[in-house]
């Protein structure tokens, strides 16, 4: 197993640059195809920028993001300390219902995040909220440590 | 992470070409553009994203903005969107609102 974390300050001026460059070590390091990659930091970056613009309301906060590949999976963690949110309870069909010119902006954020990852988990552990995201791998792993990971 | 775009404006359309990643970061930028041309009064849009690599909500945010700007009946055109890219505004129903080639 290889595993990395990171911790990010939500006010960071590039808050979705730093979520993809940890995205993109750790598809690399699990050989990811390219398009399940693209989903994976998709979904990271929204779900990291919702807690930043809604969790935390554009205050200050920490969000930490942690990666494990296995064998057959690589799994993303997102935690933060922001009041207990499930993204896969927030449901988005009212508003996609309207035509474009009557929609308030957003709300697509979520949907996307959970729309092409193999499994979506929300928990609340400890004071915070715990998302996980996960990517079967097809060929299976090829991680060889680099990308400031250790193997563990 | 790199995102360069560019805009030309011949008649009533703005051209505006975009390459590399148009996330929450970047999307402030393409907004103050389609500023401009609803400013100069454009009644289409085209955006080149053959060079487009990566688009979030925010991106698909900034087609919203565009669409709700501009004057009613615009049109707006996707040439050469990358299929992931595709996929992404497919999977928020926007497609629906806009010409993608």
């Amino acid at each position: 197993m290889l595993a990395c974390r990171l911790k990010i300050d939500v006010q960071h001026v590039s808050l979705p640059g730093v979520v993809a460059d940890f995205i993109e070590a750790l598809a690399d390091g699990a050989g990811l195809t390219s398009r399940q990659a693209y989903w994976l930091r998709l979904a990271t970056d929204e779900i990291t920028t919702n807690i930043a613009q809604h969790g935390y309301r554009g205050g200050a906060g920490v969000v930490e993001l942690s990666g494990e590949i296995e064998d057959d999976r690589l799994q993303v963690s997102i935690e933060d300390e922001a009041p207990p949110f499930d993204p896969a309870g927030y449901d988005p069909a009212p508003r996609l219902a309207l035509p474009p010119a009557l929609r308030e902006e957003g709300g697509y954020g979520l949907l996307l995040a959970m729309g092409k990852v193999d499994e979506f988990r929300y928990e609340y552990v400890g004071g915070r909220n715990r998302n996980t995201l996960i990517m079967r791998l097809l060929g299976g792993a090829n991680a060889d440590g680099s990308g400031g990971c250790r193997a563990g | 992470m790199s995102f360069r775009m560019k805009m030309s404006v011949e008649g009533d359309t703005a051209t505006i070409r975009l390459a590399g990643e148009l996330d929450g970061s970047s999307a402030p930028e393409l907004n103050e553009l389609v500023s401009q041309a609803v400013g100069r009064q454009v009644g289409k849009l085209v955006l080149l994203l053959d060079e487009l690599t990566y688009m979030s909500s925010a991106g698909v945010r900034c087609l919203v903005f565009a669409h709700q700007k501009l004057p009613r009946g615009s049109e707006i055109t996707l040439v050469g969107t990358n299929p992931e890219v595709a996929e992404t505004i497919r999977l928020t129903g926007f497609d629906r609102s806009i010409v993608m080639q």
